[in-house]
């Protein structure tokens, strides 16, 4: 298994070296950006959850430029963090172009540190997405309180200290938004609004719909009642109730997950529903709350994480990335320029029938702000 | 398991829809497809588009229609409603089919059947000038830039546009002759692959310009626009252009050679695709949405932009003008239609019903009226219905004479209403109510809004101008102010002196609508000569048209809250009065006619919806029911 694996490896890194200097040339002397890297990264048997996660974050630049900046600082102790600052300063340092780079130490530590990722398998990107991006936050927030403790920060009092958990990281600013819940009882008509930060939203798919409406869905009035009633405070009883969900603070990047892989009672197991949603390049919220701070932000596409198959454990992940001015195609260690015209490839499909697709799974939207 | 995921969402598909006007129905007897329905990939292939003409033969059966379906295009005689057509596939009786041989040939069968190699027909149209029985001049549009003029009563490929070398003689040309056995015997057309040195990128809309018999645009997703003359050849060496005039996020070139040669003019209109464009009913400006959202509309022969709009986010993907040419519709990546004045250059509504893009928009002229708020009276019999809507055949020219036209002199007050449609690739087709609110929102709110009824209105005396008769007071925004109050806001109804000058102004707008097709003709000959020879008549100084509005427009991102792209909540957001779900796949066609409504969908079934009171099958039962479903809807 590992000897196979180490071969194909090596194969497709000798193939690549035609792919990367196509690549070079398709893009041209002229065109190429300066300081831009566009370099696959090596699958080490599955990872491509990983892979395509990690090309989508490197391109949302605010993201990138946190994580290389946290490279310049002194150096700490091996984290989940230190692995992909060293991942992605490399990548930034190379003096090719393109190429491709072993994402080996990374990996290792991400076994190392969640027995989720533990093997072989196929994994969620959506699920890898959250447990980095909380993983991050939480290596930012202990850092801080260690150094408040080390009486680093000169007003680094008790009060601080027991706030600093709630401190918005740089992983917060770039990609926490906060929505409120409206909970309004039937009986009393009091309405209760709760906030809650997210770092992503999940949003239910539907055939032929559009991520907009998909949005609209996300945040639809949904009537508690029967077993689900709410509980309320004016009534002190448990009451029907009308709830629903909309956007109060839009983030820098905005992460949205189509809820692709649906569980099927009577299969026991994931099915993907590989229905046709389309995502335009610029997006704006229709979901948003009366009082919502920035409701008219602008968004443009900068990343797709792309679900190909037929399942959750099985298929492949690709990322379709905007560099610049021009999209470009990570398919783990290979690497292409695509035209923005054949993002439509990756919608969906409108026939029922095949469950087997390359589709849309995770959307990056950039603030244009 | 489709069902399940799909949830309530996956409600049936509809056949039939009622409207205040009555009850449309699908009518199965008059789908149109390829005849072997040969397991298809609708995936990544272009849209499925439909064009039309009258061959204008008397015989009562001089409609056309052509339509591509992925490599494929057919040309057939359009039965629409005028004739139950029998399916004679499920008739087995021998007498039977040998009485209904001939009209069976005609659904059954294509005209002319084409199957492309290495390019796909992604757009077409008829000119409807030069179209007779034995001759139509159709302009096909292809996935790798070229252009073809084919006659498919003819059988014959004139010319070929975009595709140098001038390799014809490559053409393999096979024509289908009387056979039985359906697609052993097509023509087969290899549009060899070699450099095509205007442009190579997919053609997205191709349209003869209106009046002329030669010249026609071409608008393709590299952004570029082209003037062709049929009569011209493209040369064999690039072309090289010379800039005629620019402006803001447009340019027009004109092509520097010895000998006049195609195109004659190249626009580059905004960045990425231009998606669509349509003349005005006029055929005097040039409404272009392209993928960076915006709508740009030109005076067409002086190149002047006239005025822009932005999209909420997101390309827009189709545009379409009012039969008075006083409003353009868009719709688009935003899954909303766009309403915006032409007169005052401002979005004045939006609509949202769509769960997805909106793919086509289309004003309905046969149901935009002016009309009496009583909804009792109901005088439309079959007959003044079909009057009504007869002489609007040609280009919907009637109904501007009837907009601009009072139904009444009682005090009444008078309600102008648009009714335009749109499809979307949510499979859905909604209709939309454009009323005067919305029109004109300083009045106070007429109750009208429900009762659209095109029955209702009286029929005015064919070929009246309308000049002579003053309009009812808001039959027309007066073209000049831009400021938000309208004078004629205070004392609506009243058709005293306000009225008249109104009046004056609508039937001054309307007075090319009323121009007969010969008329169109006769002056589009001086205008083709104009147009081919001298560019003298283009200002070359920079557009001063372009005001502070459009230099604003350079950050896209800083449109919104500009008249270019208002705020969700400072325009009226429409409802559809109709949304329904119509097709599996992805809808990609809507066309209005006289007594149909014409939808296709990405998998290449062309539908046609009679409208009320015109369904064959029960008729007059059916459309009195439908009509009495209006009314009762009207009441809550």
């Amino acid at each position: 298994m590992e000897i196979l694996m180490t071969v194909s490896k090596f194969a497709s890194i000798c193939t690549m070296g035609a792919n990367a200097s196509a690549l070079e040339k398709e893009i041209g002397p002229e065109q190429f950006p300066v300081n831009e890297h566009y370099f696959g990264l090596v699958n080490f048997g599955n990872t491509c959850y990983c892979n395509s996660v990690l090309q989508a974050l490197y391109f949302c630049r605010p993201f990138r430029e946190k994580v290389l900046a946290y490279k310049s600082q002194p150096r700490k102790k091996e984290s989940l963090l230190t692995c992909l600052a060293d991942l992605f300063h490399s990548i930034a340092t190379q003096k090719k172009k393109v190429g491709v780079i072993p994402p080996k130490k990374f990996i290792t530590r991400l076994r190392k540190e969640n027995e989720l990722f533990d093997n072989y398998m196929q994994q969620d990107a959506h699920e890898f997405l959250n447990y980095l991006l909380n993983t991050i936050a939480d290596i930012l927030q202990e850092e801080r309180k260690q150094e408040k403790q080390n009486g680093r920060l000169p007003n680094g009092n008790i009060d601080s200290e027991n706030n600093s958990t709630a401190d918005p990281t740089w992983v917060h600013e770039i990609f926490q938004g906060t929505l409120t819940n409206e909970t309004r009882c039937l009986t009393c008509e009091t309405i209760s609004s709760k906030d809650e930060d997210f770092l992503d939203l999940s949003v239910d798919v539907e055939q032929n719909t559009s991520i907009t409406h998909c949005l609209r869905g996300f945040s639809n009035t949904e009537t508690l009642c029967s077993e689900y009633k709410y509980y309320c405070e004016e009534c002190r009883s448990k009451q029907e109730a009308h709830k629903r969900m909309k956007v109060k603070k839009l983030p820098m990047i905005l992460a949205l997950h189509l809820k692709r892989f649906k569980y099927m009672d009577q299969l026991h197991r994931y099915t993907k529903l590989s229905y046709r949603v389309v995502f335009p390049l610029e997006l704006r919220l229709f979901n948003t709350s009366g009082d919502a701070t920035n409701p008219d932000r602008m968004y443009d596409l900068v990343a797709v994480v792309v679900h190909c198959g037929s399942g959750p454990n099985r298929g492949h992940y690709i990322a379709i990335v905007k560099s610049h001015d021009f999209w470009l195609l990570f398919d783990d260690d290979i690497v292409e320029k695509i035209d923005a015209q054949a993002i439509e490839e990756f919608y969906g499909l409108t026939s029922d029938i095949s469950k087997n697709s390359e589709s849309g799974y995770i959307l990056f939207y950039q603030s244009r702000d | 398991m489709a069902t399940e995921g799909g949830g309530k969402e996956m409600n049936e598909i509809k056949t039939q829809f009622t409207t205040r006007e009555g009850l449309y129905k699908l009518l199965p007897h008059s789908e149109y497809s390829r005849p072997n329905r040969v397991p298809f990939n609708s995936q990544g292939s272009n849209p499925v588009r439909v064009s039309f003409v009258n061959l204008n033969d008397q015989s009562g059966n001089g409609d056309r229609l052509c339509f591509n379906v992925g490599r494929e295009l057919y040309f057939y005689i359009y039965k629409g409603v005028r004739k139950r057509q029998p399916v004679v596939l499920q008739i087995k009786s021998q007498i039977y089919s040998s009485l209904l041989k001939k009209k069976a040939a005609d659904l059954s069968k294509p005209i002319d059947k084409r199957i492309y190699k290495g390019t796909q027909p992604t757009c077409h149209d008829f000119n409807h000038l030069t179209a007779t029985a034995e001759s139509v001049s159709l302009l096909v549009g292809f996935s790798a830039g070229q252009v073809q003029l084919i006659d498919p009563i003819k059988k014959e490929t004139s010319k070929l546009f975009n595709e140098e070398n001038s390799c014809q003689h490559l053409w393999k040309v096979d024509w289908n002759e009387e056979r039985e056995n359906e697609g052993s015997k097509t023509s087969e057309e290899a549009l060899v692959t070699v450099q095509r040195l205007i442009d190579k990128s997919r053609v997205t809309c191709v349209r003869w310009v209106p009046g002329s018999e030669s010249l026609f645009l071409v608008a393709h997703s590299s952004g570029s626009t082209y003037l062709y003359n049929v009569e011209h050849a493209c040369g064999t060496t690039a072309p090289h252009y010379q800039l005629l005039k620019q402006g803001e996020s447009f340019a027009v070139h004109t092509c520097k050679s010895k000998s006049t040669r195609n195109p004659l003019l190249k626009w580059t209109v905004g960045e990425g695709a231009l998606n669509e464009f349509a003349f005005s009913p006029d055929g005097k400006f040039l409404a272009c949405v392209s993928q960076d959202g915006f709508l740009r509309v030109f005076n067409f022969d002086s190149v002047e932009l006239h005025g822009t709009m932005k999209s909420y986010f997101g390309g827009l993907l189709c545009v379409c003008w009012s039969p008075d040419g006083k409003y353009i519709v868009t719709g688009g990546e935003d899954d909303l239609v766009t309403v915006w004045s032409f007169v005052d250059c401002r979005v004045i509504a939006r609509g949202h019903g769509h769960k997805s893009w909106v793919s086509v928009v289309a004003f309905d002229p046969y149901t935009t009226s002016v009309e009496e708020s009583d909804p009792m009276e109901f005088s439309g019999s079959d007959e003044d219905f079909q009057d009504l809507l007869h002489f609007g055949r040609d280009r919907a020219n009637s109904t501007q004479s009837r907009l601009s036209k009072r139904n009444s002199t009682e005090s009444r007050p008078v309600s102008v209403t648009y009714r335009f449609g749109s499809v979307g690739q949510d499979t859905q087709l909604c209709l939309w109510d454009l009323t005067e609110d919305i029109l004109f929102p300083h009045q106070p709110l007429s109750r009208a809004r429900t009762h659209t009824n095109v029955m209702n209105a009286t029929s005015p005396p064919a070929g009246s101008t309308g000049n002579s008769v003053p309009t009812a007071g808001n039959a027309a925004p007066p073209p000049l102010p831009r400021s938000n109050s309208l004078p004629h806001s205070a004392g609506s109804g009243a058709g005293g002196k306000g009225g008249v000058a109104d009046g004056a102004v609508a039937s001054g707008v309307s007075k090319f609508a009323t121009l007969s097709l010969h008329d169109r003709k006769d002056r589009h000959h001086e205008k083709d000569h104009k147009r081919n020879h001298s560019m003298g008549h283009i200002s070359s100084k920079s557009s001063d048209k372009l005001n502070l509005v459009t230099k604003a427009r350079t950050d896209p991102a800083k449109t919104l809250g500009t008249p270019l792209c208002p705020r969700m909540e400072d325009v009226p957001l429409l409802e559809p009065l109709v949304c329904k779900k119509i097709a599996h796949e992805r809808l990609t066609v809507l066309v209005f006619l006289e007594d149909c409504v014409v939808t296709a969908c990405q998998e290449g079934f062309v539908c046609t919806w009679g409208r009320p009171g015109k369904v064959p099958a029960e008729p007059f039962s059916c459309s009195q029911e439908g009509r009495m479903q209006g009314v009762l809807q009207d009441q809550d």
